[in-house]
């Protein structure tokens, strides 16, 4: 389970004090795929990176009752000076998951071919999605936190995804932001919205999603 | 966060171990490359540039006060002033360089530069292991205490990571940093004690010397090459002082850089 209490996160900014999230609390179960609708700017990346524990609240706390991934989407998580290969050795030794196996989970799902040897800057974006995904995955986390990008990159890639999420739906959570109703649809059966700093969940997907499209 | 939900210290201790063993592999990945000779160069480096100066200066054929070897003298001050210089010049930039690894939860700031300070340290460490062999059997210079060296240098280690903290703390709240500490560590060479030894000064510039906590590292180590052949004054407790008071405000502030960072 994973617990927000009272989460609130501002930012100093050259335009001053800026607060993006306002108070959330909410709750998310293991085996819950959660969609999180927001329009642009109304702190979906932040909410994640908050619930990941990779920036802390200002005010508030984030229980953590399960592993959390990182944060899945395009910037963060690797190094881009070295390869793809060197990344997967890395997120085994600090996750502490058997060297040579993690390797060849990636190396497999991630289909990169000859580029899983070079640096990853060399990667297209697709390319440097696949690789974010296929590391994550292989640590095997409980709960899976995951930024819009992900879901409508590249489709064929995108439905290998909804698949090995969905043979871990028992016992993984999902939590997806997307700025789409489509997106939300396709991955998840509940959603929440965030607007003015608050998220409010809703338990019917439909009206979820409903409501995101009439505000 | 771990210590006050009452989990036990040592898994704690073990995933901040299992961190920095990779953190440490992973720079020396990217700062000497997978191929060739690429991880010799992390001792060539110091090796050579401390060679070169001691080499010049054993030619130049000046002789230094109180009969001390040139060769030696100059290659033991360069080396650990390699290693604060290294550390320092390179802590206002290990934030920024190593932003991306934050977003895995259990890499702090702490292991990015524990990770990066103890390659400097091991780099130099293996240096100045090959110039005590090389200085031993080439010229009979064995140094007389060895343990004082290694003491010396893990002080400096400790010292220079605990200012490097600092930097890297001011780091993420202003680019000032990255930009002076070049020029200090720059200017702050004839100060440092790498070069001098205390007796050479003038009783009262010799007092002015020993308030400066790097003297003390450099009369350490030449008192565990030299032994009594040369007078030598430190003080341990005093350097010992520095490197708390620098580490623990180090972390201080590294702690609370994390807080205020946003990725």
């Amino acid at each position: 389970m994973i617990a927000l209490r009272g989460v609130h996160k501002s930012y100093h900014t050259r335009l001053g004090h800026r607060e993006v999230l306002g108070g959330v609390d909410c709750v998310f179960r293991p085996g819950e795929q959660v969609g999180i609708l927001g329009r642009n700017g109304a702190g979906k990346s932040t909410l994640l990176r908050v619930v990941a524990g990779v920036e802390r609240p200002t005010r508030g706390r984030v229980e953590r009752g399960m592993s959390v991934s990182w944060p899945l989407g395009f910037a963060g998580a690797m190094h881009y000076s070295i390869s793809g290969a060197d990344n997967a050795r890395f997120i085994a030794r600090i996750y502490g998951k058997p060297l040579v196996a993690t390797l060849d989970f990636v190396e497999d799902f991630a289909e990169l071919g000859e580029y899983f040897g070079m640096p990853v800057r060399t990667y297209s974006s697709g390319m440097m999605m696949r690789l974010g995904f296929a590391l994550s995955l292989a640590v095997d986390f409980d709960c899976y936190l995951v930024d819009e990008v992900v879901a409508v990159g590249d489709t064929r890639f995108g439905e290998r995804c909804r698949k090995a999420l969905a043979e871990r739906r028992e016992r993984s959570a999902l939590l997806l932001v997307s700025h789409q109703a489509e997106t939300v649809r396709a991955f998840c059966t509940s959603a929440a919205i965030l607007h003015g700093g608050r998220l409010t969940r809703y338990d019917d997907l439909d009206q979820a999603i409903a409501q995101y499209e009439a505000g | 966060m771990r210590a006050a939900t009452g989990a036990p210290v040592l898994p704690g201790l073990r995933v901040q171990l299992r961190v920095v063993g990779a953190l440490t592999l992973r720079e020396l990945g990217t700062r000497f490359g997978r191929d060739n000779l690429g991880y010799i160069w992390l001792f060539l480096e110091p090796a050579l540039l401390g060679g070169a100066i001691g080499l010049v200066h054993h030619l130049s054929g000046h002789a230094l006060p109180g009969g001390v070897d040139v060769g030696t003298f100059w290659v033991i001050g360069y080396v650990p002033y390699y290693l604060l210089r290294g550390v320092l010049n390179r802590g206002p930039s290990a934030i920024a360089a190593n932003q991306s690894l934050l977003y895995h939860r259990h890499v702090t700031l702490l292991d990015i530069l524990l990770a990066r300070n103890l390659l400097e340290g091991a780099a130099t460490a293996g240096a100045l292991l090959g110039f005590a062999l090389f200085f031993g059997l080439v010229a009979g210079e064995w140094p007389r205490e060895p343990a004082k060296i290694v003491l010396g240098m893990l002080l400096m280690l400790g010292f220079a990571h605990g200012a490097a903290m600092l930097l890297a703390t001011g780091s993420v709240y202003s680019e000032i940093f990255d930009r002076v500490t070049h020029l200090f560590t720059y200017l702050s060479l004839p100060i440092t004690g790498a070069f001098f030894m205390v007796f050479w000064l003038p009783t009262e510039l010799q007092r002015a010397a020993l308030w400066v906590p790097t003297v003390h590292v450099f009369e350490l180590v030449r008192d565990g090459q030299y032994g009594t052949l040369v007078p030598t004054s430190y003080d341990v407790p005093y350097l010992l002082g520095w490197v708390a008071a620098l580490n623990l405000l180090g972390m201080a502030g590294l702690r609370r850089a994390r807080r205020d960072l946003a990725l």
